[in-house]
């Protein structure tokens, strides 16, 4: 019995010390700090944080070319987290969510031309802009949908993309891959939102959608003074620090481009915002 | 010497018997600020000014920039963006015409440009808002001065006009063969080469002939007939055709000692140090199975293509495609209130049945491309990378070199919008290539300043 | 003679992957690309040439002279485990590019079939240390030809329109499988 342990022990003892070797030869280097970050991010390598993947931003952290929050889609705690393995502190972060500036339709917008070629709506931007008669309408052929790690876009059967706030982390690659800069990170708990990004007079936008913001100025004037919704090149913003949680405000929009998603508004529009 | 690839399209030049017959003066132009390759010029004018003919519109910013000049005397109407051939609305001054075509009291004096050192030349010619007529619109002043360490000693006129149905440049090598010969002569002055190129495709060897009778005696200018065969009168391909030289990928003409000009830009260049006066108009074909009367036009930049179309009868009830430039790299037009500008050598006119509308079937992998392709690219494997977005592959496959000819999409079986592909390829794989540069960047700043500290 | 009709029927007509059916999983695993299944190639060359190596030292010189054969199976692990950390070593160090793209086939290797089983072939034809070192080195090379092979044709058949039910593994096999069959065709090549 002694001699097949001695002999299966010595072979493992062999190799364990030439393994040992082995490691101290060809050692890599790496900072402990980076492999804890690493951990501590959800790992879904979406690249929202500008880098290619977790590891690659946890390395960035280290060498201090990123900032511990650079992670769009970690919550505060994580963010926390990594700093305190940097050594570093963050500020809190108001939670934010993608939204579609845009909700022109195949039934609402008009097209310019007939557009047959690869679906994606980089491709179809280049061929002037795309086939919707506006400007900076959605072209409907899915690069956000593509671009999004964790299912929140939608393609509605108008033709249009739509966010799922529920599952949408603000990590911002539609935001990136939309070639007409239809998407905006908004803060989460905002409830109204001007859903167009059409710059063209009031005739010109009626004519290419029939929900265009025509900057007419009816929600800007609604405000006594110090207007919350300003209309600058004739598209209504909204300056969503200080914006009021007011379905009555969405009611004024001749078009409908103004929109409430709030707690007041029907339970199906909110889950398909 | 013949290239390899290419196509033979149907020619359709029925327009080439055509006298090329001035376009009579119109009561509105829109002349996009950008007509060229480059940066935008300043505007210069205001709403409700007074403006007069070849009065300059506004003034080049930088170098590779050229102004645009009032096509007639009149009113501004508006300075805005405004429909434009290449597709998005761009910044356009709109000019009521008062009827008077009353020229503009600053202009240039006529110079004789044998006298001229070449610096003058080149500033006339980029005064006088000169581009290359083609279709690129590259600034001819910015071509016409090649760097030091470029040594050019080859002046080729590209008479080739491959694109079918355009036959612009083919009347005015018949009707203006002086003028193009003693226009080639001025732009080898100011190059200061002694050697000339003329290259037209043997299908117009009238045009030939007129130009070679034409030909001054101090102009050192040799002729050929090149085969008739698309693309031919790209640079790339002409430079091979003519001398045997091979541009390297990603090069300029330049880097082989050749400069290509059009024989339109040469005549334009003549202008603008002969006469003084800025390029504001061009010759363009107006043909195709859908306009009733197809005509050679000296149309002045900025004549809305409406008016156009209406002056050559206006399109039949079937028309299905309107077309700036030839059918193979034009530009379809999807608004019709779009100006004729300085690049735009013809407006096609197709009928419904003829304008190609196909959905692109599956590639059946019979090389057809790959023989038809000028650039010696493989466009069927390009064509399926793209298509599944794996763009960060296409650099394998040198995407950059497609010139977008549509040689493979028009030989293509299976219909497949294959030049479209490349394009979004191209522009695509150029932004990887800027993001690695950058990377690299970075990553090299970061390491000096490791080693700084 | 003998050695190169025993290269070319273990890298032919007994190819480990396609006739054998000896290490397929890296061989479906890792022949996505060409690069990788290049470095998967190099990897197994190295691992089963030297571990049959060390495999035939260790069984003639130490198992079957104590009548320790029964250990053949445990101690042929042993050895093939410590080869893999080796390499596996030597690659993050070396190769950290190809390190990422083998990924989990890398360890994977250790309980690969084709290792042990050359190394158990060898023992059970009772060949020579030489006849051992360069019949695994064309196994290896048998491996890495179906794996080079193999990995190109994907290559061309991730362009490819494959109806939905067969994207994936699906069509892989498949092409496995005719694969597998051509190489049928090399039987009778070396009597």
């Amino acid at each position: 019995m002694l001699v097949p342990t001695v002999v299966l022990s010595g072979i493992g003892l062999l190799s364990g010390l030439g393994l040992a070797l082995a490691a101290r030869a060809f050692a890599v280097e790496t900072d402990p700090r980076q492999d804890r970050i690493t951990e501590a991010l959800p790992g879904a390598n979406c690249g929202g944080c500008g880098f290619a993947g977790c590891g690659d931003f946890a390395g960035a952290v280290v060498r201090g070319d990123a900032t511990p929050d650079g992670c769009p889609v970690c919550d505060q705690e994580t963010r926390r987290l990594v700093a305190s393995i940097v050594g570093l502190t963050v500020q809190d972060r108001a939670p934010q969510v993608a939204l579609i500036l845009c909700q022109g339709g195949d039934d609402v917008a008009a097209k310019k031309y007939r557009y047959n070629g690869l679906a994606s709506c980089a491709s179809a931007a280049l061929l002037g802009g795309g086939d919707k008669a506006c400007g900076a309408g959605c072209l409907g052929l899915g690069d956000c949908q593509r671009a999004c790690a964790f299912g929140a876009v939608e393609m509605m059967p108008s033709g249009v993309a739509r966010i799922i706030p529920a599952r949408c982390t603000a990590c911002g690659q539609c935001v990136a891959a939309c070639p007409k800069d239809l998407i905006k990170l908004v803060p989460a708990e905002a409830t109204i939102h001007v859903l167009c990004s059409n710059h063209d007079r009031g005739p010109a936008a009626k004519k290419a959608c029939a929900v265009a913001c025509l900057g007419c100025k009816k929600c800007e004037k609604s405000f006594a003074e110090d207007p919350r919704i300003k209309v600058a090149d004739f598209l209504a913003y909204i300056d969503y620090e200080h914006v009021p949680d007011d379905p009555a405000l969405a009611a004024l929009c001749p078009t409908g481009s103004l929109v409430y998603r709030g707690a007041a508004a029907p339970a199906a529009e909110r889950t398909s915002s | 010497m013949k290239f390899s690839g290419g196509v033979h399209p149907a020619y359709h030049k029925d327009t080439a018997g055509l006298q090329i017959e001035a376009m009579p003066l119109l009561h509105r132009y829109v002349v996009p600020i950008a007509q060229h390759l480059g940066a935008p010029g300043k505007v210069l004018v205001a709403k409700g000014d007074r403006v007069a003919r070849w009065q300059p519109l506004s003034e080049p910013v930088g170098f590779v920039s050229v102004p645009v000049h009032a096509p007639t005397s009149g009113t501004v109407k508006q300075v805005a963006a405004l429909p434009h051939p290449l597709g998005r609305p761009m910044l356009a001054v709109e000019i009521e015409s008062d009827g008077e075509d009353r020229p503009w009291e600053g202009l240039a004096p006529p110079a004789d440009w044998r006298r001229l050192e070449s610096a003058e030349l080149r500033r006339a010619i980029q005064a006088a808002g000169v581009v290359g007529m083609g279709g690129a619109t590259f600034p001819t002043h910015v071509k016409l001065s090649p760097p030091a360490e470029k040594k050019v000693d080859l002046l080729i006129l590209n008479g080739a006009e491959c694109e079918p149905y355009l036959t612009a440049d083919h009347r005015v090598m018949l009707e203006q063969a002086a003028e193009v010969m003693e226009g080639l002569g001025l732009m080898m002055r100011v190059l200061g080469v002694t050697r000339a190129c003329v290259g037209i495709e043997s299908n117009k060897p009238d045009a030939l002939e007129a130009l070679r009778r034409a030909c001054p005696p101090d102009v050192a200018a040799e002729f050929t007939l090149l085969e008739t065969k698309y693309p031919q009168g790209s640079e790339k391909h002409l430079i091979y055709a003519l001398c045997g030289r091979r541009v390297p990928p990603g090069g300029l003409p330049m880097d082989v000692g050749c400069v290509v000009q059009n024989v339109g830009t040469a005549v334009a260049c003549l202008e603008a140090v002969r006469d003084g006066l800025p390029m504001t108009e061009r010759v363009a074909t107006v043909t195709g199975a859908a306009i009733n009367v197809p005509h050679n036009l000296r149309v002045r930049v900025g004549a809305p293509l409406l008016d156009v179309l209406a002056h050559c009868g206006g399109v039949t009830p079937d028309v299905g495609k309107v077309i700036f430039g030839g059918p193979m790299m034009g530009i379809g037009q999807f608004d019709m209130d779009v100006p004729l500008i300085k690049g735009t050598s013809g407006v096609l006119c197709l009928r419904d049945d003829e304008a190609a509308r196909f959905e692109g079937g599956p590639c059946i992998r019979c090389g057809a491309c790959v023989d038809a392709c000028p650039m010696g690219l493989v466009p069927s494997a390009m064509g399926l990378i793209a298509e599944r977005f794996r763009f960060e592959e296409l650099g394998d496959w040198h995407v950059l070199d497609c010139i977008e000819c549509g040689s493979c999409a028009y030989v293509c079986p299976s219909r497949r919008p294959l030049v479209q592909h490349f394009k979004r390829g191209k522009a695509e794989w150029r932004e990887i290539l800027d993001g690695r540069r950058a990377k690299a960047e970075r990553e090299a700043e970061r390491q000096s300043a490791a080693a700084k500290a | 003679m003998q050695l190169v009709l025993l290269v070319l029927s273990a890298i032919l007509v007994n190819n480990f992957v396609l006739s054998r059916f000896l290490g397929i999983c890296p061989f479906l695993g890792v022949s996505k690309k060409l690069s990788t299944a290049l470095g998967m190639t190099a990897a197994v060359m190295f691992v089963m040439t030297l571990a049959s190596t060390v495999c035939w030292l260790v069984f003639h010189g130490l198992l079957r002279p104590y009548g320790l054969e029964y250990l053949q199976t445990i101690s042929f692990i042993l050895i093939i485990a410590a080869m893999v950390q080796l390499v596996e070593l030597a690659l993050q160090k070396l190769s950290p590019g190809l390190y990422r793209s083998l990924g989990i086939y890398l360890p994977l290797i250790t309980t690969n079939c084709a290792v042990l089983g050359c190394a158990v072939m060898n023992i059970m034809n009772e060949s020579s240390l030489l006849v051992t070192a360069v019949f695994s080195l064309a196994a290896a090379m048998g491996f890495g030809l179906a794996l080079v092979l193999f990995s190109g044709i994907r290559e061309v058949l991730a362009l490819a329109d494959t109806p939905r039910s067969f994207r994936g593994t699906a069509i892989a096999l498949l092409t496995a499988g005719t694969l597998s069959l051509s190489f049928m065709g090399f039987a009778g090549l070396v009597k």
